[in-house]
């Protein structure tokens, strides 16, 4: 068991504050990767955290608390997708991210893409590139992506999280990577 | 293995999910296609890429969002505590919500249990182990027969309980004529045997009455070596059926009081000596004072000795061999002065040059 957790179990003040510090960079980043805007990541980083706080208590411990909370995060970033006006708009005409009928990966629309400049060309740094190539993804793909490839989540984990069954799970990112990877080209 | 086939595997395979006869069919494909090698390759790069994606640092202020968020969740009181910890923060009375019906029925029996206990006999301390039980003729309380009667009012159903096997008293309320035997295994629980007492004369008998029970049960004075002039009997009784004094009713155990008087060349290593004894009973020792007011003799001063219950008798003996306690120093009630858990005992020993 964590030892912040027993901490934070016995009551000591300070010890949700230091599990925050802890873990805030990877679920803030995952949230901020998932959701392509820092103000919306911050409420969701902010959610987590609270959830985290609330359920504490009932952590078992069966596996890290770094998971535990990226679970969370995930469960989060996925319902923001969803309650998202603009994203469902945009969605309309992108397959529904674990829906049954599709499950190929859709890039943005040529009008939305033609609205912002090519940043992944002039990304300079590695991480920015990849964050660039991540967002060309639709937000269902790039959420395996990121747990798989970036959170080391197996299939198994993903498709219990997104409720969907293994081999949804195994086709999409597979499709996804190879997206990725025609994407990364340039630079991979 | 066709090349689309292949494809469609590489994710699976860099992530060492095929079989491993599937696996060892595609590897074999990999050998002899350069552009399927070449899409695993970097399909790998990418992979690598994004595992060592560096986390992006998360903005100074989510640390304070978070903890004003479960501040005001918590209250203001208990930021940062967990959700069971604000509980055990909140006023103590306010975290039972006791009905007000369950309140008041819990005072009442306090009040009535109170009335009780203050109107029946005092039950004085015991004297010293014993499992027999003797009473003599009915003793009259010292609160008198009012007292009695004022029992009785309060309580007027709750005639004593006999056990069974045991004759039952003449109706009507006049004391029996004769002492009555019981024995000691058929005596009934403590309230109906300590209301007995008031009604009418119990004479217990042993399981094997020797000569001097049998010479009390015939009304002879009491001759045991425990007896005090007083006639000890009620404080026999309470010795065995008096109930344990709650923790809550307890004194603050500071222990009783001994004074162990000891010679001016003993003085020295007086404490030890006492401290040795009470380890060797299973006990702790502390001290207590150290003895400021210096005599020509030697300085004074007390230990503390917190022993088990069953311990109590040897250590006051070994006290004994220590120094001398003078009948002032060791009162008769010495028996079971409460320590500071249950079945504990605890002695104030101050030790005296004379």
């Amino acid at each position: 068991m964590d030892l912040l957790v027993e901490a934070f179990r016995k009551g000591n003040p300070g010890a949700f504050e230091a599990i925050v510090r802890a873990h805030q960079d990877r679920v803030y980043s995952f949230c901020a990767r998932m959701l392509s805007d820092r103000e919306d990541a911050l409420d969701a980083a902010q959610e987590v955290f609270l959830s985290a706080w609330r359920n504490l208590s009932g952590f078992r411990g069966d596996a890290a608390l770094s998971t535990w909370l990226l679970r969370i995060a995930a469960n989060r970033c996925l319902n923001r997708i969803r309650r998202r006006k603009s994203l469902a708009e945009r969605e309309a005409a992108w397959p529904v991210p674990f829906g049954d009928a599709d499950d190929g990966v859709t890039f943005q629309p040529a009008g939305a893409e033609s609205e912002r400049p090519d940043r992944l060309a002039e990304a300079c740094e590695m991480g920015e590139i990849l964050t660039e190539a991540l967002s060309r993804l639709d937000p269902g793909s790039r959420w395996m992506v990121l747990l798989s490839d970036v959170e080391g989540f197996s299939y198994e984990e993903i498709a219990s999280l997104a409720d969907v069954p293994v081999g949804t799970v195994k086709s999409r990112l597979h499709r996804a990577r190879m997206a990725m990877r025609r994407l990364l080209s340039p630079v991979a | 293995m066709d090349c689309e086939q292949a494809r469609d595997r590489l994710s699976e395979y860099q992530d060492g999910n095929l079989d491993a006869a599937a696996a060892a069919s595609l590897a074999a494909h990999l050998r002899g296609c350069a552009d399927c090698a070449g899409c695993v390759g970097s399909l790998l790069a990418v992979r690598e890429l994004l595992r060592n994606m560096p986390p992006e640092p998360a903005p100074p202020e989510l640390v304070a969002r978070v903890l004003a968020a479960v501040e005001a969740e918590a209250g203001d009181s208990v930021a940062s505590a967990p959700p069971g910890e604000a509980e055990a923060a909140t006023p103590f009375l306010s975290r039972f919500r006791i009905p007000l019906e369950a309140a008041a029925a819990v005072l009442l029996f306090a009040s009535v249990y109170w009335y009780q206990r203050t109107t029946l006999p005092a039950v004085r301390p015991p004297t010293g182990p014993s499992s027999v039980i003797s009473s003599e003729a009915p003793k009259e309380s010292h609160s008198g027969p009012a007292a009695a009667k004022e029992v009785a009012a309060v309580n007027p159903p709750s005639r004593p309980r006999l056990p069974r096997g045991v004759p039952k008293p003449p109706k009507g309320d006049a004391p029996a004529a004769g002492p009555r035997t019981w024995t000691e295994a058929s005596l009934p629980s403590v309230p109906a045997l300590r209301a007995s007492t008031d009604s009418e004369p119990i004479v217990p008998i042993s399981p094997s009455p020797g000569p001097e029970e049998a010479s009390r049960a015939a009304g002879a004075p009491p001759s045991g070596k425990r007896r005090g002039p007083e006639g000890d009997a009620d404080l026999l009784l309470s010795r065995v059926f008096a109930p344990r004094p709650s923790r809550l009713l307890r004194p603050v155990p500071y222990g009783r009081d001994i004074v162990v008087d000891v010679k001016p060349e003993d003085r020295e290593g007086a404490e030890e000596r006492i401290a040795e004894a009470t380890f060797r009973f299973g006990g702790i020792v502390e001290r207590i004072d150290r003895g400021s007011e210096s005599t020509e003799k030697g300085p004074p001063g007390t230990v503390r000795a917190i022993l088990p219950e069953i311990a109590a008798a040897g250590f006051l003996e070994e006290l004994r061999r220590i120094g001398t306690v003078p009948s002032t120093g060791l009162s008769a009630a010495t028996g079971v002065p409460a320590g500071p858990r249950p079945g504990t005992v605890a002695y104030a020993i101050r030790i005296r040059v004379r």
